[in-house]
């Protein structure tokens, strides 16, 4: 909670002392977390770190326990739900790729792309020059031109993940989240989609999920490390690296 | 009065069959009613109340048929008899002995003349005859009719009885009847407070009546007595009102609870939607009715215990039946719950169709074994053996599942498949068959409830289908997956349905009950004790 | 921006599906009217009352398509809707009747007068007017799927949950029905009607304008479906209906994706009962029975779902079946309705429509039938129902 006189950060994402639980198990605990505006981070840690619960949280999927999550210095997210939340500005790719599988590349495209998402205003939505140009500068972006007509779930799993990220792109947030892009990725994919992102982190600010270490090396950013739902150390690549706690509870399991 | 009086005959002739009469009594006896068939009218009255006096229950019938001018002496020998008119000719029963002699014609038999004084006299010697007879039930009963009957003019009876009773539980039946009596009477203020508190003490409707009348018809200490007593036994009431509604709520609610157990598997467990569970239910009823018919025919000594023999077949029918639906259909909708609803309900409809060919279309009689048929009365509750039997046999279900889901083997890898298929799978759970036989034996179960159900409702086509959706709502206003939630579920649901009956109709209500879940489900989705996390999903 | 938005919805063979229908509804009352019966192209009085009817039926299999094949609401209440939009005229044409019914009294009908009761009741007022029919066969369904729509799709509830408490409204609602205080002339229904608009029902011309009133509401309701089911909201339905919480991520209310949609299409159910009922000349509570509302959506099955001119087929293929075979071989119609839900869910999950355009090269002018297995889809929904 904030009132109106406490002073508004720059900051773009801010999670202090965050805490859930699941039927008494903490997947979250004591978190806090700052996002600066036009920031790229990556988030590392092993698996059950509570990673993905923390974009739940901060999607308005799941609500904390206890602790403040706010965006852009004063809107309380835990006060909102997932529709309110994307309409902020928080975009979002799931770890698992979600598509939209009965739908063409371009439909995918065109549904994500920004604007009005009323009912009405759907309903009667004639696309626009500008919208169409934006849909084939994307498609270049995430190297699916060739593809647009074709039904998204005829994609192989790296597009699909691509796919996403275009997605992401045509909403044009001002923070994405991404999880775990590069999961089942050839190598040859993992660099060109370290690249991609790199590319948005220019226009935006950007979370990333990731376990492969060489991706996060590539993208070469600040690094916070996530273990048993708290921050265990946060720098560069290098600097979390030598940290004894990571070493710890890396090599400790 | 004449219903007094017919009760009275009732009684007394019904238990009169039972008592054996010693020979010299009869003797004694036997000339009395004979003496009937001389002298003048007058005469006859002295002769009455003789007869009166013996306090035998065999006079009743003779003085009934006299009333009625149905009492004739044979010319030849002057021997008195109960006369009815069959056609054209009269057939005697000889008053003790009980003997008849059929085809008399009119000519060898002569009415016994009877007037209105004598009518008269034999109607109010005859309803307080039973008060002075020597079996203390009877004289109980008669207490109670005239209770029942506020007969003013049976006081002095009464009183004359009191005096010489012995038996503390006829006194107390006596004294609340003489209550009754002097509270409608003019009968000083005194007694007319002690009967108001006999009154209160005994409630019920009558004594409820009773007051009522007296606290409109008189004033002061009297009437606010009588308030006061109306209105703690009104309190009394609707507490025994609401015990007999809790009562008639878990026995829908057992019923519920049976109907939708078997659908806490398959639905529950499974995460199948089964919508021919109602027919599984059906087909053991049918299961029953057939062995009904089997036992009647090659065994009939052994008709009481058919449902013994029922409870295993409907389980293997309709258990069988369950098997070949989840290998023939349902496997291969797994993880489509939409598609495997819809062919499930074509399954109920061939189903149903299928009995319908069979059996034909109108309802089939299950008839209850003695053991479940009548009623106990407990307190001002009357609870019918079969409604008792199957709330325990519910219960028993419950109990055996439970204790089949927690503590065997089987259950164990009933619950791996349904919470971890691939883990359970690659420990060497032969998951294909888990499945079969679970679904199997959640038809199986819904089978047995069909045994049950088939002893309090109609046997028809259309049985299943007045269950499937009450059983749908019970497993998901319990909470899906949760057996307790079935449980309470089923016993909440039949409770609030038979509290809201008395205030909305049995209809209305129901669809209250319907609104309410209906409202519930969006409220809590997962129901009442919803499991959390990932692992429900 | 109305017109241009309609235009939309004549694209592809809808255009030609809608046509055609249209004419059906010039050609046929024509024939029926104007050609001698030995004709060969005379049209028969049944023939008009019997496809009248079917025509209802596939308007109705139409909009139970609309939230189940596109939005994947599959609903085991459209019977409900349908069922109250019938009433709705059914209570027009009572008032109609006035002096003409049994008992003669001018205003009350006659079951009212039977239940001895003295004046008639408030919400019985206004329908004397068939303006005010005609708006309550659109709000009523429409009103009672908004506030159900409204409980059920804000608390998220989704898959077998909502369609039983869709299954539990339209019980729960026959059960009302049946009552005889409910007004509504209970058991019996609300029938022996007279005229509608001053046409006498009994009349062979009434007769034929029905039937082209229902061939006119159906090929209009395919336009508008068509037109939705093209716009960019056509496209939000189907991403409700593959992965919501995706959606929700985008951005999207999906609740009022659900809410519009539920509406709108228990509306055109509510149209097609009120054109069913005078065309049978009887609407009872048994419409609301959960039997009828299955039974549409096998009919959708059969067609084909996730496609508009599917469910139309279906309605009159299935219906036409069950016509002819209830006359022929009445025990075994149940078997073959029986036959036909597992049939069409275990081998041709699109239905006829959907398997047809497999073998055809021209899928990609139809919008795709859904994908028969939906465990990607469904696991990414069970993903969003987490919290
Ligand atoms: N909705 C939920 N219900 C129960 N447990 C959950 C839920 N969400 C997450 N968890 C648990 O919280 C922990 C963190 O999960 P997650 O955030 O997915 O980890 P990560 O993404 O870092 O691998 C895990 O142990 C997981 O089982
Ligand atoms: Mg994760």
């Amino acid at each position: 909670m904030i009132d109106s006189n406490t002073q508004v950060t720059s900051t773009l994402l801010y999670l202090d002392d965050v805490s859930v639980s699941f039927d008494g198990f903490k997947a979250i605990n004591g978190l806090s977390l700052a996002i600066e505006p036009g920031e790229m981070r990556a988030i590392i840690g092993p698996n059950g770190a509570g990673k993905t619960t923390m974009m739940d949280i901060i999607t308005g999927k799941t609500r904390p326990d206890t602790g403040d999550v706010l965006f852009e210095g004063q809107m309380d997210l835990t006060q909102h739900d997932e529709t309110e939340i994307a309409q902020a500005g928080i975009g979002r790719k799931f770890q698992k790729p979600t598509v939209f599988e009965s739908q063409t590349v371009r439909e995918n495209l065109e549904l994500a792309l920004s604007g009005n998402r009323g009912v009405w205003a759907s309903l009667f939505y004639r696309e626009s020059e500008a919208d169409a140009a934006r849909i084939e500068e994307i498609l270049q972006t995430v190297r699916l031109q060739q593809r647009a007509n074709e039904l998204a779930s005829d994609l192989s799993h790296g597009q699909k993940q691509w796919l996403e990220i275009g997605m992401l792109l045509a909403q044009d947030p001002k923070l994405l989240l991404v999880d775990e892009p590069v999961a089942g990725m050839t190598d040859a994919e993992t660099v060109e989609t370290a690249k991609l992102l790199r590319e948005i982190s220019k226009t935006h600010s950007v979370i990333v999920v990731e376990h492969d270490m060489g991706f996060i090396r590539d993208l070469d950013v600040k690094v916070t490390v996530l273990a048993e739902g708290s921050v265990l150390a946060e720098g560069s690549l290098d600097h979390v690296s030598a940290h004894p706690d990571v070493i710890e509870s890396y090599l400790g399991r | 009065m004449t219903v007094l009086r017919a009760l009275l005959v009732c009684l007394v002739t019904l238990l009169a069959s039972y008592s054996t009469i010693p020979a010299a009594m009869a003797d004694d006896l036997k000339d009395a009613i004979n003496a009937l068939a001389e002298g003048s009218l007058k005469d006859r009255e002295a002769k009455v109340d003789a007869l009166l006096e013996t306090g035998d229950d065999t006079v009743v019938p003779v003085l009934t048929y006299l009333a009625e001018g149905d009492l004739y002496f044979r010319k030849s020998d002057k021997q008195v008899f109960l006369a009815d008119k069959t056609g054209r000719t009269f057939s005697l029963t000889d008053p003790i002995s009980g003997d008849v002699i059929p085809d008399i014609s009119k000519r060898d038999i002569k009415k016994v003349r009877v007037n209105n004084n004598l009518r008269r006299q034999i109607r109010d010697g005859l309803s307080l005859f039973a008060l002075n007879s020597r079996d203390s039930a009877k004289r109980l009963a008669a207490a109670e009719t005239i209770y029942k009957a506020q007969d003013a003019s049976a006081l002095p009876a009464i009183e004359a009885r009191l005096a010489k009773e012995q038996d503390a539980q006829v006194i107390a039946f006596l004294q609340e009847a003489r209550a009754g009596l002097t509270l409608t009477s003019d009968a000083p203020e005194e007694a007319k407070l002690s009967a108001i508190e006999i009154l209160r003490d005994k409630g019920g409707r009558q004594a409820l009546s009773i007051l009522n009348e007296a606290a409109e018809t008189s004033e002061g200490a009297v009437k606010d007595a009588a308030s006061r007593a109306i209105v703690a036994i009104e309190r009394m009431l609707a507490i025994w009102n609401g015990v007999q509604n809790i009562w008639y709520g878990l026995s829908l609610g057992s019923v519920l609870l049976l109907a939708s157990i078997g659908l806490a598997i398959t639905f529950g467990v499974m995460g199948v939607i089964n919508m021919a569970h109602g027919e599984m239910v059906m087909l053991g009823a049918y299961t029953t009715f057939a062995v009904q018919q089997a036992v009647q025919t090659a065994a009939p000594g052994l008709i009481d215990y058919s449902l013994l023999f029922a409870i295993p077949a409907a389980f293997l029918v309709a258990g069988a039946i369950g098997f070949v639906l989840e290998r023939g259909i349902i496997r291969f909708l797994y993880g489509r719950p939409l598609e495997t609803l819809l062919a499930t309900w074509g399954v109920s409809l061939i189903l149903q169709q299928a009995v319908r060919t069979i059996f034909g279309p109108t309802n089939q009689e299950v008839s209850n074994p003695g053991w479940m048929s009548g009623a106990v009365e407990l307190a001002g509750l009357s609870l019918t053996w079969n409604r008792i039997w199957i709330f325990f046999f519910a219960l028993a279900m419950f109990g055996l599942l439970f204790a089949l889901l927690k503590r065997t083997p089987m259950g164990l890898q009933m619950r791996a498949v349904t919470q971890n298929r691939n883990m359970a799978s690659s420990l060497g759970v032969k998951t294909p068959w888990v499945d079969a036989f679970t679904f199997a034996l959640g038809s199986g179960i819904a089978g047995i409830a069909g045994v049950a159900l088939s002893q309090i409702g109609n046997v028809s086509p259309n049985l299943g289908q007045s269950y499937i959706i009450d059983s749908f709502m019970v497993v998901v206003f319990g909470g899906v997956g949760n057996l307790w939630g079935t449980l309470i579920g089923a016993l909440t649901l039949g409770v609030a349905n038979k509290f809201l009956e008395p205030f909305a109709g049995a209809v209305l209500g129901k669809i209250l009950v319907l609104v309410f879940i209906i409202l519930f489900i969006q409220k809590r989705p997962r129901g009442l004790f919803a499991l959390k996390g990932r692992a429900v999903e | 921006m109305i017109s241009a938005f309609l235009f939309r919805g004549l694209a592809g063979r809808i255009a030609w599906v809608a046509a055609f229908i249209a004419l059906l509804g010039i050609l046929v009352p024509l024939s029926n009217l104007m050609l001698p019966s030995d004709h060969a192209l005379y049209v028969p009085d049944y023939i008009v009352s019997l496809f009248g009817k079917y025509l209802t039926y596939a308007l109705l299999a139409m909009a139970l398509d609309l939230v189940w094949g596109y939005c994947g609401i599959l609903s085991l209440g459209h019977g409900a809707f349908f069922a109250l939009g019938g009433y709705a005229m059914g209570m027009y044409l009572m008032r109609q009747i006035g002096s003409r019914g049994v008992y003669g009294d001018p205003i009350l009908p006659d079951f009212m007068v039977f239940l001895n009761w003295k004046e008639l009741p408030w919400y019985w007022y206004g329908f004397d007017q068939f303006w005010f029919a005609a708006i309550m066969v659109l709000a009523i369904p429409g009103l009672l799927a908004f506030v159900f729509g409204w409980f059920a799709f804000r608390s998220r509830v989704t898959g077998v949950y909502l369609s039983i408490i869709t299954q539990a409204m339209t019980y729960a609602l026959l059960l009302a029905f049946f009552r005889n205080d409910m007004g509504f002339g209970g058991n019996n229904g609300l029938t022996d009607f007279k005229d509608i608009l001053g046409y006498t029902l009994q009349n062979p011309a009434t007769r034929a304008g029905l039937f082209a009133a229902a061939a006119f509401a159906l090929s209009l309701a395919l336009v508008i479906s068509s037109a939705i089911v093209r716009s960019k909201f056509g496209k939000v339905l189907l991403a409700t209906r593959d992965a919501e919480s995706r959606a929700r991520f985008l951005g999207y209310r999906v609740e009022h994706v659900k809410l519009f949609v539920f509406t709108l299409s228990a509306m055109m159910a509510g149209i097609a009962g009120a054109l069913y009922v005078p065309l049978v000349g009887i609407i009872n509570p048994g419409e609301f029975a959960p039997a009828n509302s299955i039974e549409v959506v096998i009919w959708a099955a059969v067609g084909g779902r996730g496609t508009l001119i599917g469910p139309i087929i279906g309605a009159i293929t299935v219906n036409l079946g069950k016509s002819w075979f209830t006359a022929q071989f009445p025990e075994y119609w149940l078997f073959v309705l029986g036959g036909l839900f597992v049939a069409v869910t275990v081998f041709m999950p699109k239905g006829m429509l959907g398997t047809l355009s497999s073998f055809s090269d021209k899928v990609k002018s139809l919008k795709p039938a859904p994908k028969p297995s939906q465990t990607e889809a469904g696991e990414m929904r069970k993903e969003g129902e987490a919290s």
